[in-house]
């Protein structure tokens, strides 16, 4: 699994000898990788079948050189960053979600179904996202959870339906290759937001490896955990 | 998994942080209780294969998908899974409206998603085909969750709770004062939502706060006189005799069920006013026959004479005027239950008063009659024809009348020796001195006080009989010996031929008498309008019964007073002419000899 790198470390790694960067980083992404080893191969995520990565699996996302960095948190990406504007969810009392940012900016490059899926590496083609697969109408995002929001122990202060994410403790995967347990603030918000990444784990397969039932999610849908993890319904 | 057992962490050494987390996470626990925690996997709303109601899933494990989805929702707040019906339904209407209920909206449209009965349960935006129920469920099965698409018979929702709309209503809190659980949505509706949380049923039929003693419809709804009503106050319970006056409750007291006594907020029996009976009278007999409270007023309305609260269904309308011209009576007529008590069964309810003007709440017991006995249109004839005819009993009372009994005010005749002690010509009586329960309490009986039947018409306490010749006795005039001491009037202590008119006693024209006259024959019980009659000819309630007096020799039909306890009757009756004939005066004296 990629470990996320904040803005702050990110800066000063950029001061270092890009070498070295490229060393840890990929020595990271390998070492994680490794854990879970074989997971994206096979899964809804391994594009093998369409032709586009000559064999690649990774290249469709990630490049160990020359990566766009357009996205803050981008993990030596390799495909086209999302630029769409998005038609945003709005919350109870009516204010708009921003755009979304980060990991979920990532996703989008894919799933929004107006960046192609095949924009990477300096491809031109262009197959784009259409149907289950895809969680939105074109730059639709105002009928998706809402995305790119903070989540802290002042949200479930306003929102008893909340659970307070620093201090709840839960347990990711279940019936799948791995368990870990921590607060939902450590398992599932990055940066202390609800990203895509917050339910799903592009790699990695928690819960059991049907793409379509249980979608790289974290936590199973049975009894609706995955969502039960933050909601106190 | 999601581990929510915080005592398994403590297998691990803990920093004083994380001491710190646990105990936060403890004190949260405690704060919410258990019910909290839950949540709504242990509910009815939980329609997967693990849900605890009967309604559910064959095998469908996922519980939010029901109505939510994390993609592609619509409407897009609160994330909906599921379609909306397109049916129209039948707001809630009533005469006595003030807020305006249309076309079901917001949260409301999703809750009847399912429980309008026209959606699959099963059928979810999420998935391209139906979650399969159990039992072969399709739709919302028939029950009391059911609420179809005629919103006719719940309590009205989606319609704009306003602070305006609370002063116009009246009785209404203010919606900004709605600060706790029970809210209105952000459009400032009140919905589905207000009364119920469909993720939280800690409080029974997912309500946002328990409804004990109906302190949820309290929180909105604030009735006049509340308090102070027997309805709210009182511990009776049911002695299990059928029917259940309680069939949508499980709480066996009075003051318990409160609001839930007579109104039922979903399904309920009447569409106006949602009470849990059509048939106005069959939401206060199941409690007042005996079973729950002291009296069995139900039974009353079997006798001879009463007020026939079964003659009629659908014609008492709360928002009538209080003069009633489509006359009709039923309980609430009489009595306000949000008001009634024991002590003062007659609590809070509108009438006219001696002006003829409405008045909200009564302070004269006549006040009410006069909604119908006054000016209303449609009264029958009088019973007795008269010289003077008039069926409009505050024209009746009216202190400005030559004579009448003492309803309004105290009476006119400052001579009346008859009166029992402690009554004096001081005194004010209510209509139901005469008028009542000829078992009541007034008449020294057990049964229950008030107008509601008798054995002696019309709904006479007691015994007042009008037939000529009537044989006189202690009980031929009951009513009247009540508070006119019989033996006063039999000596003549006023009248110096009452005993001769009454009993038949005297003697001339060769020989006795054979009199019987009842009192209503020369007496008009209520009073002579002053529009009609006047004091020399009409004082002391004379007004007589022309079936059985007609006009003397001379064509004169009158009483004619010449002061104290003295007078002259022009008149025939029993083949004797008065023409006139006065009084004081000696047996037999006068012209013709007798009477």
């Amino acid at each position: 699994m990629m470990k996320p790198i904040t803005t702050n470390s990110y800066k000063k790694a950029r001061q270092l000898n890009l070498s070295v960067l490229i060393c840890l980083a990929v020595a990271l992404f390998l070492s994680s990788h490794t854990a879970f080893s074989g997971s994206i191969k096979g899964s809804a995520h391994d594009l093998a079948s369409k032709g586009f990565d000559a064999g690649e699996n990774c290249i469709i996302c990630h490049t160990p050189h020359n990566s766009d960095i357009s996205v803050t948190v981008s993990p030596l990406w390799n495909h086209q960053p999302a630029s769409t504007t998005y038609d945003m969810y709005y919350t109870r009392d009516d204010s708009l979600v921003s755009q979304p940012t980060g990991e979920s900016k990532l996703c989008l490059s894919c799933h929004d179904g107006v960046t192609a899926i095949d924009k990477f590496g300096g491809r031109t083609t262009a197959s784009f996202m259409s149907g289950n697969a895809d969680p939105n109408t074109k730059n639709k995002q105002s009928d998706s959870h809402p995305l790119s929001i903070l989540f802290n122990s002042a949200s479930a202060a306003r929102n008893p339906s909340l659970y307070d994410p620093a201090v709840t403790t839960i347990t990711i995967g279940s019936g799948g290759t791995s368990t870990r347990t921590g607060t939902i603030a450590e398992l599932l918000l990055p940066n202390g937001r609800v990203q895509c990444n917050s339910c799903h784990d592009v790699h990695n397969n928690f819960v059991g490896n049907s793409a379509k039932d249980q979608p790289f999610l974290k936590i199973t849908k049975a009894r609706s955990e995955i969502c039960l993890a933050c909601h106190n319904k | 998994m999601i581990l929510r057992d915080s005592t398994s962490l403590f297998s691990r050494v803990f920093t004083m942080s994380q001491l710190f987390r646990l105990l936060l996470q403890y004190t949260l626990l405690m704060l919410f209780g258990s019910g909290a925690y839950a949540g709504i996997a242990n509910t009815k709303h939980n329609l997967s294969v693990t849900g605890t109601g009967n309604i559910k899933a064959s095998t469908e494990q996922e519980i939010c998908i029901f109505c939510h989805t994390p993609h592609n929702a619509k409407p897009q707040s609160p994330l909906w899974n599921r379609a909306s019906s397109g049916s129209v339904y039948t707001p809630y209407n009533s005469t006595t409206i003030f807020s305006s209920p249309g076309q079901p909206t917001g949260a409301s449209m999703l809750c009847l998603s399912c429980h309008d009965g026209t959606i699959a349960l099963g059928s979810v935006l999420s998935r391209s085909s139906d979650i399969v129920m159990n039992n072969n469920v399709t739709t919302m099965p028939q029950g009391n969750t059911l609420i179809g698409t005629d919103l006719s018979d719940d309590h009205p929702v989606s319609f704009d709770y306003t602070s305006g709309l609370a002063s116009q209503r009246g009785e209404l809190v203010n919606p900004d004062t709605l600060t706790g659980a029970v809210k209105i949505d952000k459009t400032g509706q009140m919905q589905c939502t207000s009364c119920h949380d469909p993720h939280n049923d800690s409080n029974g039929k997912f309500l946002v706060i328990k409804n004990t003693a109906s302190a949820l419809c309290q929180t909105c709804h604030i009735k006049d006189f509340w308090k102070e009503t027997a309805h709210s106050t009182s511990s009776k319970t049911w002695n299990g005799s059928a029917p259940d006056p309680w069939p949508n409750s499980n709480v066996n007291n009075v003051a318990g069920n409160a609001c839930d006594n007579c109104h039922k907020p979903h399904n309920a029996g009447s569409q106006q006013r949602i009470l849990n009976h059509s048939v106005e009278e069959d939401n206060c007999i199941p409690c007042h026959n005996g079973n729950v409270a002291n009296f069995n007023i139900a039974i009353e309305f079997n006798k001879f004479s009463n007020h026939p609260i079964t003659d009629s269904s659908n014609v008492h309308d709360a928002g009538e005027s209080a003069v009633v011209n489509s006359r009709h009576v039923e309980c609430v007529d009489c009595h306000n239950p949000h008001a009634a008590n024991g002590s003062n069964p007659l609590n809070g309810v509108r009438g006219i008063d001696q002006s003829g003007s409405e008045v909200t709440n009564i302070t004269r017991t006549e006040q009410l009659c006069y909604r119908c006995h006054g000016d209303s249109t449609g009264k029958p004839a009088a019973r007795t024809t008269r010289q003077i005819e008039q069926t409009n009993v505050r024209m009746e009372f009216d202190t400005a009348n030559p004579s009448y009994h003492p309803i309004a005010g105290v009476g006119k005749n400052p001579n009346v020796p008859s009166l029992i002690p402690p009554l004096t010509t001081g005194s004010t009586i209510t209509c139901l001195d005469c008028h009542n329960n000829d078992s009541g309490p007034g008449a020294g009986g057990s049964g229950p006080n008030g107008p509601h039947g008798s054995n002696y018409e019309p709904l006479l306490e007691r015994q007042y009989l009008t037939q000529d010749p009537t044989s006189e006795s202690p009980s031929a005039y009951a009513l009247c010996y009540k508070c006119h001491d019989r033996n006063s009037i039999l000596s003549n202590q006023s009248f110096s031929r009452h005993s001769l008119h009454i009993q038949g006693k005297g003697m001339g024209g060769g020989g006795m008498y054979r009199l019987s006259t009842p009192c209503n024959v020369c007496h008009d019980p209520h009073g002579v309008s002053a529009s009609q009659g006047n004091s020399i000819n009409n004082s002391k309630l004379i007004n007589f019964d022309t079936s059985v007096v007609s006009p003397s020799s001379s064509g004169r039909l009158y009483f004619e007073s010449t002061g104290t306890f003295s007078g002259k009757c022009y008149l025939s009756c029993h083949g004797k002419n008065h023409n006139p004939k006065s009084y004081p005066g000696g047996m037999g004296g006068g012209g013709g000899g007798g009477m």
